[in-house]
This record gives C-alpha cells, structure tokens and sequence, in this order.
C-alpha cells in the first residue's frame, strides 16, 4: 500500500449526482472530485445551493451517486450492498447534524448512548462510555436532564459527544455552527478540533460560517456541483459569498 | 435499543394518551360488547340452565328449546320403555299471563313439573320446600319474578313502593289462584317472563283449553349409558328428537339443545349483526384513532428515525423498534379497555340488567383484535420510516 493511501481518509471521484425527472433535472453535482486525508478537519465551503450538502450525503453514503467512485479508509461505497453500508455508517462515521437531531423525548445519556445501541453493545456499557463522553464535552450533572432543557451550544455539546462515543474514524459535521452564536460556535468548533484530533480520524464539516474557518487545516471551496479550489489558509478565500 | 423505543414511546405523554384511548376505547367496545352479546345468547337456553336433565325428549320439530311442539301423553310412555332410560319425567313449559294483586298482568314462564319426582325442579330455594308443591294452588315463583311481580304499596316516605312477592302472597293465573309456597334463584330468561314453577297436573289446569300440555320430557340414561348414546336410542326407537343438556358453550356436543337454541337465535335474529356491528365498530374505531395517532407519533419523530437510519440503524431495528412501540402501547391499551369492561360488568351484573358473560376466551380475542390493531399501527410507521431517505437530515 502506497504512502498516498494510508493518508487518504475519503476520496471522490468524478462523481455525478443530480436529481428529479430527466425533462426537469437538478443537477447537485458534476464531476466532483474531493479529498480528506487522515488527521485533518476538512471544511466544505461554498454558496447555497452549490451541492456541499449532497457531496456530504455521498461521502456519508447515505446518496449514491450516478457517476463517480467514493472511497471512505480505503473502501470504496458502490461496493458495498446496503446492508452493508448501513453497517459501514454504523462503524465509521459519526454526524453531527446542523439542528442537532437529538430526540427530546429521550435523556441527554440516552441520546448519547444511541450509536452504541445501534452497534449492539449492551447496556451497561453503552451507559458508562456515554457518561465519559459527557464530562469531556463539558455536561457532566446533566445526563439525566432532556436536551430541551439545554442551551443550544449545550445541545450541539450532546450531539458532538453523540458522533464521538463510538469513536468513528470520520466525523461529519453538517452546518454545526449554523445555529449558535459566534463565541459558542467558536467554542463547539474548538470542541470538535480537541476532540477529533487522532492520526486516525477524519474531520469533514459543511459550513457557511466563515467565523469558524481558523479551525480548518483545509478549505474545499464548491461552485457549481464541483471543488473549485483548496486551500490551506482561509484568507485566501473571498467570503463575501458565502 | 428497545429501552430507548420505550422511553421515546412514554416521553410523549399527549401522543401516548391519546394512543392509550383509542386502544382502550377499542378494546373496551370489543369486549363489552361480546360479552353482552354472549350474555343475551345465554340467555337463550336459560331453560334448558333451570330445568335440570340429562336428556331433553321433544317433537322431531323442535328446533330450540323457546319453541315447545306438544307432544302426546302417551309418547312418555314410549320413551319409559326405550333400553337404557332410568326414568323419563314429563315436563310443561309455557307463556301465560298472570293477574297480580293490584290487577296488573305480567307474562310469565309457567314450567309444569312432575310431582313425584320433581324432576326439572330449581336448584336452590331462598324461601319454603319444594315438598309444598304438592299443597293445592301452589308455584314457586324465581327471585327477580317475585319483585317484578311485587305488591304495590306506600313507604314510610309516603311515596309509592313495590314490595317483593313473599311465601303465602297469591296472584291469579288464567283466573285460577296461584299460591306462592316457594321462592327460588334461576337464571332469567331471553323471553323476560319470570319462572314460575308448578307440577305438571296444575299447569295442565292453569293452560285450560291445550289440548296437549307436555312440551318436553326429561330423561335419566341409567348408569353406564351416555346421554348421548340414549339420544340415539330415543330416537330411533320413538322417531321423536332427544338432545342433551350441556349448556357450556365451548363444550357442546352434537345434540345439545342448547347448541341449537344458540344457532337458532344467531340464523333468525338481528342480534349477531347488531352486536357484530358494535365489534366491527369497536376495531375500525381502535384502527382508525390508533393507527392515525401512531402515525402522527412516527411523523413526529420521522427526522429522528432518519437520524437513526443515517448513523447505521437498519430498517430491521427500526421496525423492531416501532413494533416494540406499538405493541407495549397495544398492551397497556387492552389492559385499561378490558379492565373498564370488566368493571361495567360487574356493575350490570349487580343490576342484572344487561346480561354479561365475560368467556376467557373473549378476552384472548379482544387481546388478539388490540395486537393486530398495533400491529396494523405499526406497519403504517414502517412504512413511513422506510420510505425517509437518509440522507434528508443533511437537509435542516
């Protein structure tokens, strides 16, 4: 194995994907192509509507794309059945959604505790590992307590530990920021760049908030269905677009 | 994983009582009105509950036990001399009005019984002796017959008050005097008329004018013959129509009176369909709130199933999960239905008034008709959630 594949985390290639009818087609990406390597946080950046959210949905593989090869730690996703990809998310990818998504009707270490259900790990020890994911992000004393009793920087702290507790070798961060304020955003995001920073683990966040853009190691920035360019400081970016 | 299902389930208290209801509703219509169908159907033999033995002898024309065809007097000693007969008893039944005190009519069940056996007489006396029936002018008149049938009064507020038939009142029946030398405990009928007990020699003069007055016989098989080997016997030997007497509905046999009696009122009657229609009514109402509930519940949470789905949970997960949901709700909602059923029950039980017959296995039915009402409810959910694409929680 090259030296290139061991640092590559996610790589696209070519990918196409558009939606509707072929008399009314949107076409959310062209000939896209996108890569992360391990140990850096990502940004994916661009205006509305130039396909970030669908690029994140392929690299997720919960969108299969029409044309193009995603590969995620070496695997490439048109592979791999559904079952198995379901299986796939389950192993290695963690999300942290941009309205958090956490379910009000369950307790803060509930939801935490939820990827480590789905993997099938008992209880008692889904339980534990949530409660030490809890004080890293900062809630311990409000396990028990229900998200809706949280401030919103308190809740996307639920959800960062929710993507993390199985220790996922790629997190995807969709919007994480989009709905708090700048000094909480900046907080999250020092959270996520803390918390996700292994050799071994991917970062890759969907953002409009050029606020948070000093926490990437990489700026991907799309127009039009594709990555128009990458950079490695985010003033080299005009934002006012964005 | 289920934990969780539960606690989503339970977290959601308006959805959850608003599910409870209609389940419970559901289940309580389904139960209620089974056992008040099954009660009113019981009613249906009462005779054949009252007037204890082991085989019934009647006109080959006799379809249930409400429609006596006279027979010949002469056709008991026929029946005597079948092989395997210990005793055959003749036996009157009719409806006759009787004349009260205060000059009112009643309609009444008027069963004439052999004096010398007694056979087909009631099992338990509250007030005199059987024995007394032998005294001129007697009857014994059945509990609620004697308070329906009450003497008119005034009570100590001033206000008009019906006192309880008592051992010595009399009344008149076809203007002949009737004595009251008994009270006893029967079951009430479907014809509504109060038992009124004599022997078979007096009812002949109450009915004056029938030309035959034995409307059954009652039979003892002697000992090692089965009642329903003597049916058989009975009828080839006599050509009349011979039934048993079992009146456990979910034990008849083949020629149990009481059986036919029971198809009798369900072929000729509108009660199967009205009662059916309440059921049918009971479940489609349990389909319709529970089903939409349940729905509005996985709608409300559809964007964290997609979640779910999106961080790897399969769809088998989610719809073990949803069944879970929909089942334990399914539970709580017969429990609470059938308990509320049974309460009324009791209630009408105590008035007397509908009959109600609670059969275990009504309750196994309605247990059945709730699962499949969550199961319905739940595969509603799954449907919903399996058509959510993943990937719409990317989409805010």
């Amino acid at each position: 194995m090259s030296h290139e594949a061991h640092t590559v985390a996610v790589r696209a290639s070519g990918v196409d994907m558009f939606f509707g009818t072929p008399d009314n087609q949107v076409v959310a990406l062209k000939q896209a192509s996108f890569e992360a390597r391990r140990g850096e946080l990502i940004m994916l950046v661009g205006p509305s509507g130039c396909g970030k959210t669908t690029l994140l949905s392929v690299i997720a593989g919960t969108l299969t794309p029409q044309a193009g090869t995603v590969e995620v730690f070496g695997q490439r996703l048109d592979d791999l059945g559904q079952e198995e990809l379901t299986a796939f998310r389950r192993k290695n990818l963690g999300f942290v959604f941009q309205s958090f998504n956490l379910i009000p009707t369950l307790s803060v270490i509930e939801n935490v505790m939820v990827p480590l259900l789905i993997q099938g790990r008992p209880h008692d020890e889904a339980h534990a590992r949530a409660l030490a994911i809890i004080e890293k992000v900062g809630l311990k004393g409000r396990e028990e307590g229900r998200p809706n009793a949280l401030s919103g920087g308190q809740q996307q702290r639920v959800a960062i530990a929710r993507a993390l507790v199985h220790e996922p070798p790629l997190l995807i961060c969709d919007e994480p920021t989009s709905a708090l304020d700048k000094d909480t955003g900046a907080h999250i995001m020092e959270l996520v760049r803390d918390l996700s920073r292994s050799p071994e683990r991917c970062v890759v966040v969907v953002t409009h908030d050029h606020r948070i853009f000093r926490f990437a190691d990489r700026i991907a920035e799309m127009e039009d269905g594709r990555i128009s360019r990458v950079v490695d400081d985010p003033k080299l970016l005009d934002t006012t677009h964005l | 994983m289920y934990r969780l299902a539960l606690n989503m389930l339970f977290g959601d208290r308006a959805k959850l009582a608003m599910l409870l209801c209609g389940l419970s509703f559901s289940a309580l219509l389904m139960a209620q009105q089974s056992s008040v169908f099954f009660g009113i159907m019981s009613w249906t033999y009462t005779p054949m509950v009252n007037i204890r033995a082991q085989v019934w002898v009647s006109d080959p024309m006799v379809e249930q036990v409400n429609d006596a065809k006279p027979l010949r007097d002469t056709d008991l000693g026929r029946v005597r001399s079948v092989d395997g007969v210990a005793w055959a008893a003749p036996l009157h039944t009719s409806f006759v009005q009787a004349r009260m005190q205060d000059g009112n009519f009643k309609l009444i069940t008027l069963v004439g019984i052999d004096a010398d056996t007694f056979a087909g007489a009631p099992a338990i006396l509250t007030q005199g002796r059987i024995e007394d029936l032998r005294l001129p002018d007697t009857v014994i008149v059945d509990e609620w017959g004697a308070a329906l049938m009450g003497r008119m009064g005034v009570g100590p507020d001033g206000k008009p008050r019906s006192t309880p038939l008592m051992v010595g009142d009399t009344f008149e029946i076809n203007d002949i005097q009737a004595r009251i030398v008994g009270i006893c405990k029967v079951k009430r009928a479907f014809t509504g008329g109060p038992f009124v007990y004599t022997t078979y020699d007096r009812a002949k003069g109450y009915t004056l004018g029938a030309r035959r007055t034995l409307s059954f016989m009652l039979v003892e098989p002697q000992k090692g013959v089965t009642p329903a080997e003597l049916c058989g016997r009975i009828e080839r030997d006599t050509g009349l129509k011979a039934w048993t007497s079992d009146t456990v509905i979910w034990n008849w046999g083949e020629r149990s009176l009481a059986r036919n009696t029971f198809w009798w009122f369900w072929t000729n009657t509108g009660i199967p369909f009205s009662f059916g229609t309440a059921v049918l009514l009971g479940l489609f109402v349990g389909i319709a709130i529970s089903g939409q509930t349940f729905y509005s519940f996985v709608l409300e949470n559809l964007k964290y199933f997609a979640a779910i789905k999106a961080m790897g949970a399969g769809m088998g997960v989610i719809a073990r999960m949803l069944f879970v949901q929909a089942f334990t709700a399914g539970l709580i909602g017969f429990g609470l239905g059938a308990g509320m059923a049974q309460a009324i029950g009791r209630a009408m039980i105590e008035k007397g008034m509908p009959p109600f017959v609670m059969y275990p296995q009504i309750l196994w039915a309605t247990f059945a008709l709730v699962l499949g009402i969550s199961f319905v409810s739940a595969i509603i959910g799954i449907i919903k959630v399996s058509r959510v694409d993943a990937a719409s929680v990317f989409r805010g």
